[in-house]
Parts: C-alpha cells; sequence; structure tokens
C-alpha cells in the first residue's frame, strides 16, 4: 500500500534516480513516504542487530536523522535498501561501539525488551503455540549466534538480500559474507534441529 | 567427492532463492545433494532458518513512524534556516572584502594625488596609506597605554561595566 504510494510519486524517472534527487532536496514528502515504505524492514534489521527494541527505536530515527543529513551523498546508482541499511549498519555500529567497546554481543539481553512479536494470525490455538514455541528456541538461539554472523543472516534470508549487496553494505568482502553466513547457519543447527523435531 | 565440490554445493545452497543459478549448477547441485549427506544437511538447515526468519513479524508502530517523520520535518527546518544563515553570512563577507578592495583602492588613489599636490615622492604613498588606515587602532591603543589606570578603577567605569556584563548575561 504504501509502496504504491510512494510509486505515484514518481511516475517518470527510476525509482533510485527520483530518491536520489529528492534527498538531494531534502523533500519532506518523499522521507514519509520512504519511511512508511522501508519501516518494518529497517526496524527488523535494527532489532536483530541491537537486540532490544527500545534501542532499536533509537537507532531506526538516528538512522533516519543521517538519512536526511547524507542524503546528497546517495547517488541513486544502487538500491536505495542497501544504501538505508548501510546507514543503519553503520549507526547501530557507532552504538554498539560506544555503549560497549569490547563486544557487540553483551547488549544483546534476551530479558530485556520484546524482540520478536508472534504473528498475527494463526490456525489454531495448537499451531500458534507450537509456532509460539519453535520462534521462541529460535530467537533465543538466534541471540547466542554472534552478531557479525546474526547481521548476515537476517539480510541474507530475512531481507531477501543478494550476497554482493551484502558485501557492500556491511563494508568486508564477498568470501567474508559466504563464510559468515555459513557459520551462522552452522551455530543454529541445534536449535534448527530442536525446532523441527 | 572432492573439498572443492562441497565447496561450491555450499556457494549455491546459499545463492538460491535470491541470486539467478544457472540451470546446468542447479542440475549439479540437485546431483549432489541426492548423493552428499553433509550437503543436503546444511540446504535443510538454511531452508529452515529462511522460514523462521522469514515468519517473524516485526513492525515498528504508527507511533514510532510518526515521531520520526515529525523530527525529520523539524530537522530539515533547522539544517535549511541554519544554511540560509550560512548563506547570509557568506555574502556579508564578500561584499565586506569587495568594499575594502573597492575603498583601499580608492585610498590609494586619494594618497597618489595628495602626495602628486604636495610634490611629495611616490614611495611615500604606500606607507601613508597604511598609516591612515591603522592611525584609528594606533590612537586606541595609545590612548589606553597612557590614561592612568585609576580611570578604570573610577565608580562611573565600574558600573558602566557591571551594567554591561549584565546585558550580555
Amino acid at each position: 500500500m504504501v509502496a504504491t504510494a510512494f510509486s505515484s510519486l514518481v511516475p517518470m524517472e527510476t525509482e533510485e534516480s527520483q530518491i536520489a534527487h529528492g534527498l538531494r532536496r531534502r523533500d519532506p514528502d518523499l522521507l514519509d513516504a520512504l519511511i512508511e515504505q522501508y519501516q518494518h524492514r529497517l526496524l527488523r534489521y535494527l532489532l536483530h542487530l541491537a537486540g532490544n527494541r527500545a534501542v532499536a527505536e533509537d537507532l531506526f530515527q538516528e538512522t533516519w536523522l543521517r538519512v536526511l543529513e547524507k542524503g546528497h551523498q546517495y547517488d541513486g546508482r544502487n538500491r536505495f535498501v542497501t544504501w538505508l541499511m548501510s546507514i543503519g549498519h553503520n549507526v547501530a555500529i557507532d552504538y554498539l561501539r560506544k555503549k560497549n567497546p569490547r563486544s557487540l554481543d553483551e547488549l544483546a539481553d534476551p530479558e530485556d525488551g520484546a524482540p520478536f512479536e508472534p504473528p498475527a494470525t494463526g490456525p489454531s490455538p495448537f499451531d500458534l503455540a507450537l509456532a509460539q514455541q519453535q520462534h521462541e528456541m529460535f530467537d533465543a538461539a538466534l541471540g547466542q549466534v554472534p552478531a557479525i554472523f546474526r547481521e548476515v543472516l537476517v539480510l541474507r534470508f530475512q531481507e531477501q538480500m543478494k550476497l554482493e549487496e551484502i558485501a557492500q553494505l556491511i563494508h568486508i568482502p564477498l568470501a567474508t559474507v559466504k563464510t559468515r553466513i555459513y557459520r551462522g547457519v552452522m551455530a543454529l543447527r541445534p536449535a534448527l534441529k530442536g525446532a523441527a523435531q | 567427492m572432492t573439498n572443492h565440490e562441497h565447496e561450491h554445493a555450499i556457494e549455491l545452497i546459499t545463492c538460491r532463492g535470491v541470486e539467478d543459478i544457472a540451470a546446468p549448477d542447479t542440475a549439479w547441485l540437485d546431483l549432489h545433494l541426492a548423493t552428499c549427506t553433509e550437503c543436503s544437511d546444511y540446504a535443510a538447515l538454511t531452508d529452515s532458518t529462511g522460514r523462521l526468519l522469514r515468519s517473524v513479524a516485526i513492525t515498528a508502530s504508527p507511533a514510532l513512524v510518526m515521531m520520526t517523520q515529525a523530527r525529520l520535518r523539524a530537522r530539515s527546518l533547522e539544517m535549511r534556516e541554519r544554511e540560509s544563515r550560512m548563506f547570509l553570512i557568506g555574502v556579508s563577507f564578500c561584499l565586506g572584502v569587495l568594499s575594502s578592495t573597492a575603498s583601499a583602492w580608492l585610498w590609494w588613489k586619494f594618497g597618489s594625488w595628495v602626495a602628486q599636490m604636495l610634490g611629495l615622492p611616490e614611495s611615500i604613498v604606500g606607507p601613508g596609506v597604511l598609516l591612515f588606515w591603522l592611525l584609528p587602532a594606533i590612537a586606541i591603543a595609545m590612548l589606553l597605554m597612557f590614561v592612568p589606570q585609576t580611570v578604570f578603577n573610577h565608580p562611573l567605569m565600574l558600573a558602566l561595566a557591571r551594567e554591561r556584563e549584565g546585558e550580555i548575561r
């Protein structure tokens, strides 16, 4: 729905070049539309990175403020979502470094905040309970996975990003992305086996 | 099977679903997965990871979105105001430089004319204009040096200083 609303703003040029043009002008209507279009994806990514909803919401706002300030740097050659996530990544890293320079993972407290919400619809109470249990197990397991692996897993499997985009976003070599995905999946193995049973 | 084959299979498993994989590669992967337990296990794990991650519903609250939009609009306004202030400062600076240059040129011409009228050598114009320009500052400096300190400690001066300090605060 929001994507449709945004599309009505960009009838002629490609979406990316229109966004780049609008960001250079700091067009408030465009920014409103972008926030609405990418709200869930950005928050989801930041939440997985920070492991805490309140922190993720702060980072969400900070990311958009940085988009406003650095909007002129976006040239429209890459997908906007990759650039946006890259800004989000930098904001999160800055925050986490300031908060705890030793480890980015120590912030991820499973008791703090509510990182995951159950799906809004469910076929039956039993299925819902089972799904909930699986999610809890998976959530707990994901929380144990180091942030550097968790981040690539989210970008690859949840955001469906290409490996090259992930490499570009996190500023790491392509081979490192592949290794991190492999190691992340293997780290989740016990929980995934448990969820399958 | 070689390590290279396993690595290739893992790479294809990681890419599939999002990136384009050539038909021969897909066929090779299917064949490999049918015979390699380790790689088929990894394929199942990636499928489960993707399924579970995608089934998680995380949504931003409308309040968060509205607050972010409001903050962005306020910040945007602030940035525009700052930019227009900087623009005005820039224009003022440029005008100041232009007027200083023009007045210096005029004073130089005037100095030359005075020197010519009085029959003085041309070399005196430069130092003369410079001295004339610096004269007010030199006069104030001399005044401050020679005025006795007691003048500054006069109750009237102290009252003026206090009043000025209060204005600044």
